[in-house]
């Protein structure tokens, strides 16, 4: 019931956002200013229909992966080294504040005087998406419950069940806060970076096109796209941790015996 | 076990100068005392996991080895099931799955907490919870069992209750057992003696009590003479 009900505010919501939009469209009368919901998804349909549609989203898609990876492999690691060993942390402390302060523009603009424009948005996302999750990470080992710690060496827990019943576990909501927002991030990181350096494909490039022709239906179609690649993301990032903890659930309990 | 002439500061702060104290072996000890006067400190040095700045401490041959250790709160694993939580603290000790799954069924059992062997600590209330650590402390194979207040905080229906199913478990196989607690009542009811702490230099009182566990009442005449000489040690201490 609950579930409904929220589903159905959601519904409201996002009705009444389309309807703002219709009304916006209707009062400026302007194809060029703010197109209406019939044409831009007219357009959009077109769109998909066209074969360079697939090749521009599969690039932006797997820039955005690559990054996300990246980022998940090397900040899980020196977030993991900077909780443990403080000098790590105080060695990478001017790298990542410099990295949470900079404004996504400037390190688009610098990463394209040095890189080709196909690297760009990979770096810039990496860069962006970093000090996100590496935060998160050296939190959760910093905030590792030091009581529970001392439980597992007064009762000799082997170092292997230290590690997979206490340890990672205990790591677990850090990475997946810093993972979601990692993921998030990089999607709006890479595509900014398409439309500043026009990659060949991209959703991005495409968006940029369109704008340099005036075509503002085909620039909020591709908005509209890049919005469903960032929900279609968070939902597949929601679906495999929900299978995953479903699939601990299953494995502890095939682990307690049965009791006649 | 025996704590001989130990010697132990934080700073300025003196906790033990010089202390001496005696736990026959196999038996409770109950240890009470104000706050900052000691009690979790001679337990971590009973522990080894403070090291004394002078004095020894020594344990007799079956007090040697492991340790089980019953802390204020349950201290379970969040995202360990009940019965993992108790099989894991037998994983040192046993290399045979099909032997550890057995005890740890036992001590569960005993606690009475074999419906609830699949559910997770957030699903179990505070009592079940110090049951589950109740029945992880003697499904670990110790030889030294410490209290540190481990029935604090609980109503006292419930207090009673697990007090009962730890006099049960332990009655089963003896063990020399550290109770530290600020109750002088739990403190009669589980010890075979009672020790305060307030002076760093020795036990402001220590009680052997003569009658068995089962049969102690805490109306008894001579239990309450002894509550009221706790309770006297406590206040001026």
């Amino acid at each position: 019931m609950r579930l409904v009900k929220r589903n159905l505010i959601l519904l409201g919501s996002s009705l009444v956002l389309l309807l703002l939009w219709q009304l916006g469209a209707s009062l400026l009368d302007s194809q060029i200013l703010l197109p209406g919901l019939l044409p831009v998804f007219s357009t959009l349909l077109e769109l998909i229909e066209q074969p360079p549609f697939t090749i521009n989203v599969w690039y932006t898609v797997l820039r955005a992966l690559q990054s996300f990876i990246i980022i998940v492999i090397s900040a899980t690691l020196l977030g993991l080294l900077a909780g443990r060993f403080s000098f790590v942390s105080l060695a990478l402390k001017p790298f990542v504040t410099t990295l949470k302060a900079i404004p996504v523009m400037s390190v688009i603009l610098l990463a394209f005087i040095w890189f080709s424009s196909g690297t760009v948005p990979l770096f810039s996302a990496f860069l962006m998406g970093f000090p996100v999750m590496y935060v998160q990470i050296e939190m959760g080992v910093l905030q590792i419950d030091a009581n529970l710690d001392e439980m597992c060496s007064l009762y000799d827990f082997p170092l292997q069940d230290r590690l997979f019943h206490f340890l990672i576990p205990s790591l677990v909501p850090s990475f997946l806060t810093g993972a979601r927002t990692a993921l998030s991030m990089v999607w709006k990181v890479v595509i900014a970076a398409e439309v500043l350096t026009v990659p060949r494909y991209g959703v991005g490039s495409r968006m940029q096109l369109s704008q340099i022709q005036l075509e503002t239906d085909k620039v909020l179609s591709w908005t509209l796209i890049a919005i469903l690649l960032t929900a279609l993301g968070d939902i597949l990032f929601e679906v495999l941790v929900f299978f995953l903890a479903k699939l601990k659930q299953l494995h502890d309990s095939r682990r307690v015996p049965c009791v006649s | 076990m025996r704590f001989v002439e130990i010697c132990k500061s934080y700073k300025e702060n003196r906790v033990f100068d010089h202390f001496s104290l005696d736990i026959v072996c196999n038996t409770i000890l109950s240890v009470v005392g104000p706050s900052g006067m000691g009690k979790t400190t001679l337990l971590k040095i009973a522990a080894n996991v403070l090291e004394l700045d002078a004095g020894e401490l020594i344990k007799e041959d079956s007090e040697q080895g492991p340790i089980s250790y019953l802390f204020q709160e349950p201290r379970l694993l969040p995202f360990s099931t009940v019965f993992s939580n108790v099989e894991l603290a037998l994983r040192s000790s046993s290399q045979n799955r099909k032997e550890r799954d057995e005890l740890a069924l036992h001590y569960l059992e005993l606690v009475g907490l074999t419906d609830s062997l699949a559910l997770y600590p957030s699903q179990l209330s505070g009592g079940m919870r110090q049951r589950v650590a109740i029945a992880r402390a003697f499904a670990h194979p110790c030889n030294l069992m410490l209290l540190d207040e481990p029935f604090q905080s609980l109503d006292i229906k419930l207090k009673y209750s697990l007090l009962e199913a730890f006099v049960s478990l332990w009655e089963e196989r003896k063990k020399t057992t550290l109770f530290v607690t600020h109750d002088p009542k739990e403190a009669i009811l589980l010890g075979d003696a009672v020790c305060c702490l307030g002076d760093p230099t020795k036990p402001l009182l220590y009680q052997q009590i003569n009658i068995p566990r089962k049969a102690r009442n805490v109306s008894d005449t001579s239990l309450l003479a002894l509550e009221a000489s706790l309770v006297d040690a406590l206040v001026n201490a």
